[in-house]
């Protein structure tokens, strides 16, 4: 498995801000340290990274097992604290909230996609999106009607009653991801979402996730498969706790259109 | 939330059943175990009640009082009367026997009954009745008593063989009103009469002393301990002391084993919610990533442990209720209740059902809100 060709600079510090014009960042992540130890020997899961993502993006983070890709999504999503460094989402460094502060910043400003769905097996899909917002303070009605409007827009408006071992793979992952967008949330973290089904279920979610993107969300996908990274935004590559390299597609976007339009 | 905790509980229903039951098992041994005792000290306490402030004067060890010692008695400075009373089994062939109060023919003299117990029916006993009986409300419901009909009493005689040498009738004149107390079961007749059915003429099984006025009862019984040989004197006070000390005791004999049950319903608890806590690992981590606080997932796991609580001590009652209330319905139609259900331990079982499943719920609920949502992302 050879990773894409492009290996850029290596051990980039400082600041990406390699996109001309564009919205403010989103998120800022500054210098991002992680050392975990291994009995005595201290692993850097991460080591210095740093890199903005604006409003909109759609971003995906290769690299292979052990290169810090699931560990920079965690600090992302305030699952875990950095050594060192510091994350901003909407200008906020979160990596500076009190414990008790990050149940509320996770429901605002992440929402996550699972490689497994990790839907409620007891639950409806309505109630699996539901279950989001509950904690949240929004009234019932408010929570219905939003649910539905979600699984209205993955396309599963017709599957509301049904429960997880009622719908397919793709179903699911498509129930997961109307969940995670329930508290409209500043980021989607989506990690591995195509890791547990089949390809062609992979371009319908990967199409979904298009769609939101051009609808103004910003996404990130943590992946092993380069299919579904070519599609993204743009691609950042992890090794041994560093970026090898951040390729963005965007900047010529028409051209990139075309070249995807020729492979189809 | 609570719909939530309602769809974890009824997803695994056979757990639960289980769990719910062994909780019901242990409440409804408190209760059951508690209304035996309830019913004990319910009973003896207005029985005390209606003994007024007399003194009670036992023989020193086993056996009966001479009259004699009566008049000795009354010589004691500082009391003002005093009396005896002769107790005998209504059934020789069956005293003593058994948990609940045994029916007995309580011979008195007519001007010392204790006229706080009312009548339902008839009169009083008067000086000059013979063999004639005012009888207790369960005594009257056993035997179907009305004023007027006849109760057969018997005699056995120490000497002879075990059958019964000796019957008699004697009529009822008054029917006592139900006062849950031992005088229930009482056959009251005068003491004269029953002496001479009974071949135990100057004899009595009590002696009751009256303090004159402004006397200390508890003193006086120590006097007439000193001054009359071969008895034993217990005042109202002492008497209380003696009796709520057997209860205690019998009360903690029982409490305990039924505790000791509930408790083991609660560990079953625990069982439960430490399995359905770590087998919903992944549930707990994804409810933290979703930003769940602390207190909604404290409150998902107590609450499932409360509520297992809840139903199963709710349960415990009541089966122990339609218990005791059946065993009651048995043993009232041999004239005495066994057990006292009261409100007092029908609160004090619901409450140590919900307080086993928070309790024993604790340590899973902080297991619980301890899960990495770490482990959600990730595995499988």
């Amino acid at each position: 498995m050879s990773n894409n060709g492009n290996n850029g600079k290596k051990g980039n510090n400082g600041n990406n801000e390699s996109h001309a014009g564009g919205s403010e960042p989103v998120l800022r992540i500054r210098d991002l340290k992680k050392t975990y130890m291994q009995g005595r020997i201290p692993v850097h899961a991460l080591d210095g990274v740093s890199f903005d993502v604006r409003k909109g993006e759609l971003l995906s983070i290769v690299g292979p097992s052990g290169s810090g890709k699931s560990t920079l999504i965690s600090m992302i999503g305030l699952l875990d604290r950095p050594t060192d460094g510091s994350v901003f989402i909407d200008d906020v460094e979160i990596t500076k909230a009190k414990e008790s502060e990050a149940p509320r910043i996770r429901r605002e400003k992440i929402g996550f996609v699972f490689q497994h769905f990790n839907l409620l097996s007891t639950l409806t899909a309505m109630e699996n999106v539901d279950i989001a917002m509950r904690f949240t303070g929004t009234s019932k009605n408010k929570r219905n009607e939003r649910a539905f409007e979600l699984l209205t827009m993955v396309g599963l408006g017709d599957r509301v009653k049904h429960k997880p071992s009622e719908l397919s793979g793709g179903q699911q992952q498509r129930v997961a991801i109307a969940r995670a967008l329930a508290n409209e949330p500043a980021i989607l973290l989506a990690d591995e979402p195509t890791g547990a089904v089949d390809t062609k279920t992979r371009e319908v979610i990967v199409e979904l996730l298009k769609g939101l993107s051009e609808k103004g969300q910003t996404i990130i996908v943590v992946t092993h498969d380069m299919d579904v990274a070519r599609q993204t935004d743009r691609i950042i590559t992890m090794r041994d706790g560093r970026i090898a390299s951040d390729t963005v597609k965007g900047i010529e976007e028409n051209e990139y259109e075309k070249r995807y339009d020729l492979q189809n | 939330m609570f719909d939530l905790i309602i769809r974890s509980l009824t997803q695994r229903k056979m757990r639960t059943g289980l769990t719910v039951f062994g909780i019901a098992l242990g409440i409804f041994a408190v209760v059951v175990m508690g209304g035996m005792s309830e019913h004990l000290s319910t009973t003896y306490d207005k029985s005390i009640k209606l003994l007024a402030a007399d003194i009670m004067v036992q023989p020193d060890g086993s056996g009966t009082l001479d009259e004699s010692k009566i008049r000795q008695i009354k010589r004691v400075p500082g009391v003002k009367d005093a009396y005896g009373a002769l107790y005998t089994p209504l059934d020789p062939e069956q005293s003593g026997g058994g948990f609940g109060l045994s029916d007995l023919v309580c011979g008195i003299l007519p001007e010392k009954q204790i006229k706080d117990l009312k009548l339902t029916s008839g009169r009083y006993l008067v000086p000059g009745d013979e063999y004639k009986a005012v009888v207790g409300s369960s005594i009257a419901q056993k035997f179907n008593l009305k004023v007027g009909d006849e109760l057969e009493i018997k005699s056995k005689r120490m000497k002879s063989s075990s059958s019964i040498s000796h019957t008699r009738n004697v009529t009822v004149v008054g029917i006592q009103e139900y006062s849950g107390t031992m005088f229930d079961s009482f056959v009251s007749m005068p003491l004269d009469a029953a002496q001479r059915f009974y071949k135990m003429e100057n004899t009595v099984s009590f002696i009751y002393a009256e303090p004159a006025p402004g006397t200390d009862s508890s003193l006086l019984a120590k006097r007439i301990d000193l001054s009359v040989e071969k008895v034993k004197s217990r005042s109202p006070a002492q008497l209380r002391k003696d009796v709520e000390g057997e209860i205690v005791f019998i009360s903690l004999i029982t409490i305990s084993a039924a505790i000791l049950a509930a408790i083991i319903g609660g560990l079953s608890v625990m069982n439960t919610m430490l399995m359905s806590v770590s087998e919903r690992t992944k549930e707990f981590g994804l409810l933290k990533a979703l930003g769940a606080e602390r207190k909604n997932i404290l409150f998902m796991t107590m609450g499932e442990a409360a509520l297992m609580g809840i139903i199963g001590g709710i349960s415990g009652i009541v089966a122990g209720g339609i218990i005791t209330y059946l065993l009651n319905k048995s043993f009232e139609a041999q004239g005495s209740a066994l057990f006292a259900i009261t409100p007092r331990l029908v609160v004090i079982g619901l409450l140590f059902a919900i307080s086993l499943g928070v309790i024993c719920g604790t340590y899973p609920a902080y297991r619980a809100t301890k899960m990495s949502p770490m482990e959600a992302l990730r595995y499988e």
